[in-house]
């Protein structure tokens, strides 16, 4: 695709637009929080218990929760948090799904075997409670929520991967690089994965959203990032008692999350279209 | 088809086999004895190594697998190490709950989208189109969390039309459900909609509109049969879930079913009862997609020839 083929359909596709502003003012927001946050999020202010929301920035905008500390800071850098989480989360994902579907499809045979079949065994186990379970076993630290999240969700990765390896795999440019005395790793490394790239990004696209999603509900069960830390999830958890009351406590973190995945899902349908407009699902 | 259901046999039991593997591995994998959590607090060292000595903890990992095998075989799954009653019993009295909260949100997903999906899929474009995709856009988005608090938040604290948590009827299950519902109801949705139009496109309905049959006899007959063979296995993959979606859901609005015995076991650190659900959780998932799979065989002929 050419370089003004693909400025066409990103111009084309509204999702694509509206998600990469959104996201892209997200992440601003994420790496100027320490800057931004008009108190630290760990603070208690005893005076500042539950304290309704005042429209002034450095003012407990969103109001102070039920320690006292400024909502809005916990927000931001909240967002911190889950954003760090989900990337490294969605990177590490997409090497290991990667590797595991590139070798699993250009050997075959007993390899492949191998690692589908335990892919077969992974995916029989629903993903959350999987996670839940793992993370009550070794007990929450995000490492731990970090390592859980990728092992849930490799074999998405691998699967793609592998599909698409196994269609090239035997084509002539492929033969021919054999021919001219391509080591096998060289074959798969510099051969064959520029070739799957397209449907990995695709995939690593949609998986944000989700990654952030089931973060701050691992996170909301009290499975996650551990508190004290400001997690989205951490901070709907907490204010759930005052929901009668103070509802606000719950609500900006929660519309906060509910945009912020929204944000992402938008972009992962607008690289879809931009990068595979074919698939209209 | 025997064949092809003869092999996904075959596949099941080697999956439950791996299941069982991990399992067993997650319980290896917690800290702390549990021979001291089945004792009291005043028993000393040697006590507990001798329990422990009882229960084969000290015995190879292969001969201790083969015996939790063999006790999973006999419906045994051991006993809670917080209520001292055996396992199988506290998750048989918690699924009926959690299978009527996932039955009743499955009902409202469907009744929902597959209506919505076929409709938007027949008229692109259109305003219903785009309130459908609008509606398929959030409900992917917002999370069963965020959804239940906020429908707690207008329905029960404000506008005081429905019961904030428990069990009971109609009043208690349709929040819970609903929000559980959401993300299927969505998905669904979008698929039913990408089938419909791609099916609309195929020749052999060009060819139902030359022979002049009506519009609504190409969309119930020969369209929709299409469209909705791929929502079929989404339905069963969606199971996973539903059940992951069901411990939040229920723990947020205090429904008594697997996922509020979940919480409160991994809270009592009762990982005995955890392993337990876990195990019982995948075999039903497995369980189910086998049951979806033959379902499609049946459903679809062109299955039975590959």
């Amino acid at each position: 695709m050419s370089r003004h083929e693909l400025w066409r359909r990103i111009k084309k596709s509204k999702f694509f637009v509206i998600g990469a502003i959104l996201v892209i003012l997200i992440i601003l927001l994420s790496v100027f929080a320490k800057q931004m946050a008009p108190f630290d999020p760990l603070k208690q202010n005893l005076r500042a218990r539950l304290k309704e929301p005042t429209g002034q920035w450095s003012n407990f905008i969103f109001g102070g929760d039920a320690m006292g500390r400024d909502i809005l800071s916990r927000l931001l850098i909240g967002s911190q948090v889950s954003l760090q989480i989900s990337f490294t989360v969605v990177i590490l994902t997409a090497v290991i799904g990667t590797v595991l579907g590139i070798v699993a499809g250009y050997f075959g045979s007993w390899v492949d075997t191998i690692i589908m079949r335990f892919s077969d065994i992974q995916v029989s186990i629903p993903p959350m409670v999987l996670a839940i379970a793992v993370m009550a076993a070794l007990g929450n630290s995000i490492t731990n929520l970090i390592m859980v999240l990728v092992f849930t969700r490799w074999v998405q990765y691998a699967r793609v991967v592998r599909g698409s390896v196994m269609m090239i795999r035997n084509t002539d440019f492929i033969r021919a690089s054999t021919v001219l005395g391509s080591g096998k790793l060289r074959i798969m490394f510099t051969q064959i994965l520029p070739n799957v790239l397209t449907s990995l990004i695709i995939v690593m696209s949609q998986e944000f959203g989700r990654t952030i999603m089931t973060e701050s509900a691992l996170s909301f069960l009290g499975l996650g990032v551990p508190p004290p830390a400001p997690s989205w999830g951490v901070m709907i958890a907490e204010g759930r008692e005052y929901l009668s009351t103070k509802p606000f406590v719950v609500l900006v973190p929660a519309i906060a999350l509910m945009i912020a995945v929204l944000a992402f899902n938008f972009l992962g349908d607008g690289v879809r279209d931009v990068l595979d407009p074919k698939n209209k699902n | 088809m025997l064949k092809f259901i003869a092999k996904r046999l075959w596949h099941t039991v080697f999956v439950l086999i791996g299941v069982t593997m991990l399992t067993f591995l997650l319980l290896k994998l917690t800290s702390g004895s549990p021979a001291r959590l089945l004792l009291s607090d005043t028993a000393t060292e040697a006590q507990v190594y001798a329990k422990e000595v009882e229960m084969g903890l000290h015995d190879p990992l292969y001969v201790q697998y083969f015996h939790y095998i063999r006790d999973v075989l006999r419906g045994d799954l051991g006993t809670s190490y917080f209520f001292k009653v055996p396992n199988s019993r506290l998750i048989s009295q918690s699924l009926p709950a959690t299978g009527y909260l996932t039955m009743v949100a499955m009902g409202i997903a469907l009744i929902v989208s597959i209506p919505l999906g076929i409709i938007a899929g027949m008229k692109r474009g259109s305003v219903t189109d785009l309130v459908a995709m609008f509606f398929a856009m959030l409900g992917q988005s917002i999370s069963s969390v965020v959804l239940g608090l906020l429908f707690m938040l207008i329905f029960a604290v404000n506008l005081k039309w429905l019961p904030s948590m428990g069990y009971g009827g109609l009043a208690f299950v349709i929040m819970p459900a609903t929000s559980l519902a959401m993300q299927m109801a969505a998905l669904i949705t979008r698929m039913l909609r990408s089938g419909m139009v791609d099916v609309l496109q195929e020749d052999y309905i060009a060819a139902t509109y030359a022979k002049g049959i009506s519009r609504r006899e190409i969309v119930t007959k020969y369209a929709l049969r299409n469209a909705i063979l791929p929502v079929i296995t989404i339905i069963g993959l969606q199971v996973g879930t539903f059940l992951g979606g069901a411990i939040v859901t229920e723990q947020i609005f205090a429904w008594p079913g697997i996922g509020s015995l979940t919480v409160q076991a991994i809270g009592n650190r009762d990982f005995s009862l955890v392993q337990s659900i876990l195990l019982i959780i995948s075999a039903l998932f497995v369980g189910i997609n086998l049951l979806v799979d033959i379902i499609y065989t049946l459903v679809d002929p062109r299955m039975s020839f590959n």
